[in-house]
């Protein structure tokens, strides 16, 4: 490493040692308590993926070239040169981690571990180690926004697709998905894929709102890279069509990070206050069930069900209660996993993980306690309402034989208002002519 | 009856690729969802020489924005994008 990669490191360090991170690596007694919180020290035994090592190598950058002690005596206080082989144990042990911070609930001292990652980040962007393909996914998000009228017509087309199928679904022939609808009261950011369309177009038609659909996805890539510049610029894309369209609400699809980045960080990123309010799709589900705008039909689901909190959800977002009581109110038997709600164990594939083909292996064994925890119930569904953990809670599901079917709570809750079966996926074609058997 | 036309039509689309030298890589990429399409055709493009084509093929919608705009940051090219039934066939040239 050459002077100027370790100025420019050095920099962004100074840069981010606020108040807050300073607290963080200053009250850190290395009591290990987080060792036993963690999913992935747990599953691995790996000190790399400690939390408190994890900022350890944070702690020990700082010591060597913000402190004296650190400067003349680095052995004595563990100060650590910022060299080729610490950025690649940052690099692991910081795009590891998935964020969950079950760490900081179990910290005496609620160190944030997730915000000193967020530094580790930023370091590892200036020195051209981002990860790589979360790199490039934020930086096709970042194109696709500037060059949307390139995809429109695609979009457009495809929407139709979507659109009787949704027609078809709820038999009615005049059924809309609209897009770009001036005056509408919501904005629906979806994920891409018509499983994240079909369902709460389903919800909103049955409860008559006025509602129209985002031509961008709600995930956000830049958020798990690190990258605030790109994140802001990834979310602005739905701010901007939010102020365009004029409209009240913009509500988030099932996924965790995304409500995360536009609830609470996009303000302090872009130093903007919202003109709109966010809600987060499970929360507008347990608002129209409650208002009475949709009516789960009689005779509940009577076989067992789990939910799995996503950590972006509940423990970062706060929405315990609110998917409870809507499970409850489609299915008798709904069995909590153990330990749930705040101390729920993460999945192991959020911060991008599941997109992260070099954590595949990884994540699959840190997920081990996931699996467990899901076959004790003897739940034949798993609900959890975020994109990132239905994928690899669906990858356990093949890897540890788990026997169960994963989905969402809007599937669930589309599913009884059209009168199916409440497991029943919510694919494209799905509702096309039966074709020929040979 | 129809199944077997769209194979056979979909087979015919690769034969004529593949002897025409056109592909280099083939990637089935049919019930991923996104970003895992565009993720995998990242993580295989170094697998083809400069100049050499994947033909990958995705179901998922979401691909039709993200494959492109993927090749447009990292300096690739997509080829030829078409529909054939639910499948969404890429043709990816590797530039650089």
């Amino acid at each position: 490493m050459n002077k100027t990669e370790l100025k420019t490191i050095t920099g962004v360090l100074e840069q981010g040692m606020n108040r807050q991170l300073l607290y963080y690596l200053d009250v850190c007694t290395r009591c290990s308590i987080c060792k036993d919180a963690c999913h992935q020290y747990v599953s691995t035994g790996d000190v790399l993926f400690l939390p408190a090592y994890r900022a350890e190598l944070i702690r020990r950058v700082y010591k060597k070239y913000f402190t004296r002690s650190g400067l003349f005596l680095p052995s004595l206080y563990e100060a650590r040169e910022s060299d080729d082989r610490l950025l690649d144990e940052l690099y692991r042990s910081t795009y590891a981690c998935t964020g969950c911070r079950r760490c900081m609930y179990y910290c005496p001292f609620s160190i944030d571990t997730t915000w000193v990652l967020g530094v580790a980040k930023a370091m590892l962007i200036a020195a051209g180690k981002g990860a790589q393909i979360l790199t490039e996914l934020a930086g096709a998000a970042v194109s696709k926004g500037e060059n949307i009228d390139l995809f429109k017509d695609i979009m457009l087309d495809l929407n139709k697709e979507t659109e009787k199928e949704l027609q078809s679904l709820i038999g009615d022939s005049k059924a809309t998905i609209p897009i770009e609808k001036e005056g509408a009261d919501i904005l629906y950011a979806a994920l891409a894929g018509v499983h994240s369309i079909l369902p709460p177009s389903v919800i909103f038609h049955k409860a008559g709102l006025n509602w129209t659909l985002s031509l961008f996805e709600s995930a956000n890539y830049g958020y798990f890279l690190g990258d605030v510049e790109k994140g802001r610029i990834i979310a602005k894309r739905i701010v901007d069509e939010a102020k365009r369209l004029g409209v009240k609400e913009v509500v988030i699809s099932e996924c965790g990070h995304a409500y995360r980045v536009m609830q609470y960080l996009y303000e302090t990123w872009a130093k903007e206050e919202l003109s709109f309010g966010v809600t987060a799709m499970v929360e507008i589900i347990a608002r129209l069930i409650e208002e009475g705008s949709i009516e789960i039909p009689s005779g509940k689901e009577r076989k067992i069900v789990t939910y799995h909190d996503p950590c972006q959800v509940g423990r970062n977002a706060g929405f315990y209660e609110e998917p409870r009581y809507v499970l409850n109110q489609v299915a008798s038997n709904l069995r909590e996993l153990n330990p749930s709600r705040e101390k729920n164990w993460c999945c192991g594939g959020g911060g991008g993980l599941v997109a992260q083909p070099e954590f595949d292996e990884f994540r699959i064994k840190t997920g081990e306690r996931k699996a467990e925890q899901i076959k004790q119930t003897r739940a034949g569904l798993v609900v959890s309402p975020c994109e990132n953990c239905r994928l690899q809670i669906t990858a356990l599901n093949e890897k540890y034989d788990m026997g169960v079917k994963v989905t969402g709570l809007s599937d669930v809750v589309a599913n009884q208002l059209i009168g199916r079966d409440i497991a029943t996926s919510f694919e494209a074609g799905q509702t096309e002519e039966p074709e020929d058997e040979d | 009856m129809a199944k077997e036309k769209a194979k056979s039509k979909q087979e015919a689309s690769e034969k004529t690729e593949k002897t025409a030298g056109k592909v280099d890589l083939e990637l089935d990429l049919r019930g991923l969802m996104c970003p895992l399409p565009m993720v995998r055709v990242s993580q295989n493009i170094n697998k083809v020489p400069v100049g050499g084509v994947i033909r990958a093929v995705a179901t998922d919608p979401g691909s039709l924005a993200d494959i492109p705009s993927w090749a447009r940051t990292t300096g690739n090219e997509v080829l030829k994008t078409e529909r054939d039934g639910k499948d969404i066939i890429f043709l990816v040239k590797r530039v650089k």
